[in-house]
């Protein structure tokens, strides 16, 4: 499976506001993603989170820094439709079925349908009997699920997942978490995942990124060694905890700063 | 999706009363209407030029009157139709243009503005010139249609809200696909928006085309009922194009109700 590296380097993001001022959004970022990576990145919310997942999409240009993936901007890997992509508003065309919404990037790729390959993801999200439905009569927690589909229909490259899970119930949530780490160990895909919940991070990456408050700059990286993606009875183990604990304590710290 | 089923059940229930009181009032509001009108009639209020409404419907139900009655409708609505589906065509192809090209925008919009402010009466002289006096009601249905239809179409391709585009952006679509897949489609409620617009100017538009010195059809009827003092005509042919308008309005708006609820 090819994939690639992500670096963001000394990135800043000033948006502009009326009369002149600017909101300072992200501060001197500096990350590298490796190849085949799963890197997690929590923060409190407004800390910028998704303006990092937005530059690297390449849907917003950092003020100062620079960003590559793969070596080339991120445009050169959309224009590529090597580019996946769940967004934190499921986005989900209102007039398509699933099955429709799902296959959105073949027709954008200007390639053959596989049927059976979305009816595969769409046994995987959970969504088995909601193939006809229209978005507007599926719960947020299923318009999510389709949209994670929707980013891993043409097996991505580079796969970026804003708070996919934040409309879930806890359980659902914790489901779908360990549905994802399975995937994920096939795929490998290189994945940088935003959220703020803090055993979702840990569950699922190779290294967390905590992030401080706005304007947000990177707090801590934490490497999680556990493999917990295989094994999630490793959850009840009190190794994860320390790091939970951990990294929760950093993030109140941040909320406090 | 059972789960939701029984929400939008009750939603439709909840709007179905009002909804039906508004029927009531707007069908006793037009029944009161046409009281006044027929007793208006009846006692000859407003003169000989006003007659009674139940005159004037006997006079569209006499056999005799149909086969008159029918060309000249039959002539105005093929007018309309095809200045309809002219008009249709090239107000939705200028947007599309407009969009797909953005530098042309101004210009378009510009030249749709001018030709719409030229009353067709002024450019009636120079429709005849160019197409015959049998043409002049359907460009005078286009004209009036595919400006409509350009302004409605135009607005409609700015609607779909940004994150459609910014999906669209990072898997990566040219800027025509990302017109095919998501701009027309959110576009389509304001088109029909235009369209129920459009539909009673397209029989307005082939009636005043007419005036230009056509041969057949309502507005021939119009002027030559005038001319002749044949009230009973000139209200017929009246009442004939409102109830034309009417059932082209009602099927768009119908239409329009439908994608609303899909597209929107
Ligand atoms: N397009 C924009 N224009 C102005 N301000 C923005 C824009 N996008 C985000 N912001 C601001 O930047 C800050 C960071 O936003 P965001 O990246 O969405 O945070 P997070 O995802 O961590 O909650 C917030 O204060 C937000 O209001
Ligand atoms: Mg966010």
């Amino acid at each position: 499976m090819p994939s690639r590296d992500i670096a963001l380097l000394d990135v800043a993001k000033t948006y502009p506001l009326k009369r002149g001022a600017a909101l300072a959004a992200l501060d001197g970022i500096s990350l590298d993603i490796a190849n085949g990576e799963f890197v997690a990145l929590l923060g409190p919310s407004g800390c910028g989170k998704s303006t990092v997942l937005r530059i690297v999409a390449g849907l917003e240009e950092p003020t100062s820094g620079s960003v590559s993936v793969g070596g080339a901007s991120p445009q050169a890997l959309s224009r590529a439709h090597r580019l996946g992509v769940a967004f934190q508003e499921h986005s989900l065309l209102p007039w398509l079925t699933v099955r429709q919404n799902i296959a959105l990037p073949y027709s954008v790729a200007g390639r053959k349908i596989d049927g059976a390959h979305i009816q595969d993801l769409i046994e995987l999200v959970g969504l088995v009997g909601f193939e006809d439905a229209r978005p507007k009569q599926l719960s947020g927690g299923m318009r999510q699920r389709a949209s994670i589909a929707r980013a891993l229909v043409l097996e991505p490259e580079v796969l970026l997942l804003d708070e996919p899970f934040g409309a879930l119930d806890a359980v659902t949530r914790r489901r779908m978490n360990r549905e994802l780490g399975r995937i994920w160990a096939e795929l490998r895909i290189t994945t940088l995942l935003v959220t703020h919940d803090v055993d979702e991070a840990v569950l699922l990456a190779d290294r967390v990124v905590v992030m401080t408050g706005r304007p947000g700059r990177v707090r801590h990286i934490e490497d999680i060694d556990l493999p917990l993606r295989e094994h999630s009875e490793l959850t009840r183990t009190p190794e994860f905890h320390d790091i939970v604990d951990r990294l929760t304590g950093l993030l109140d710290a941040t909320k406090d700063a | 999706m059972t789960a939701v089923r029984p929400g939008t059940q009750s939603a439709a229930r909840a709007g179905m009363r009002p909804g039906l009181r508004t029927a009531l009032y707007g069908l006793v509001g037009v029944a009161v209407l046409l009281l006044i009108a027929e007793l208006i009639g009846q006692f000859g209020l407003l003169g000989t030029t006003w007659p009674p409404l139940t005159s004037v419907f006997a006079f569209l139900a006499d056999p005799a009157n149909h086969t008159l009655l029918g060309n000249a409708l039959s002539t105005t609505v093929t007018e309309a139709a095809v200045g309809g589906l002219i008009g249709i065509a090239a107000g939705v192809g200028f947007a599309l243009l407009a969009s797909l090209v953005p530098v042309l925008a101004p210009g378009l919009d510009r030249f749709a503005a001018v030709i719409d402010a030229v009353p067709a009466v002024a450019l009636a002289p120079f429709l005849i010139l160019i197409l015959g006096r049998e043409g002049t009601p359907v460009l005078v249905v286009a004209l009036s249609t595919t400006f409509i239809i350009y302004i409605s179409m135009s607005s409609g391709l700015a609607t779909a809200a940004r994150p459609y585009h910014d999906l669209l952006a990072v898997l990566g679509a040219r800027r025509g696909t990302r017109l095919r897949l998501v701009d027309v489609p959110a576009a389509l409620p304001k088109l029909f928006d235009g369209l129920a617009l459009a539909a009673p100017a397209m029989i307005l538009g082939a009636t005043i085309g007419e005036w230009f010195g056509a041969r057949r059809g309502l507005g021939v009827l119009f002027i030559s009922a005038m001319q002749n003092y044949r009230i009973d005509l000139l209200w017929a042919a009246a009442v004939l194009s409102v109830l034309c308008s009417l059932v082209l309005y009602g099927a768009a708006v119908v239409a329009q109700r439908a994608i609303a609820r899909r597209f929107a």
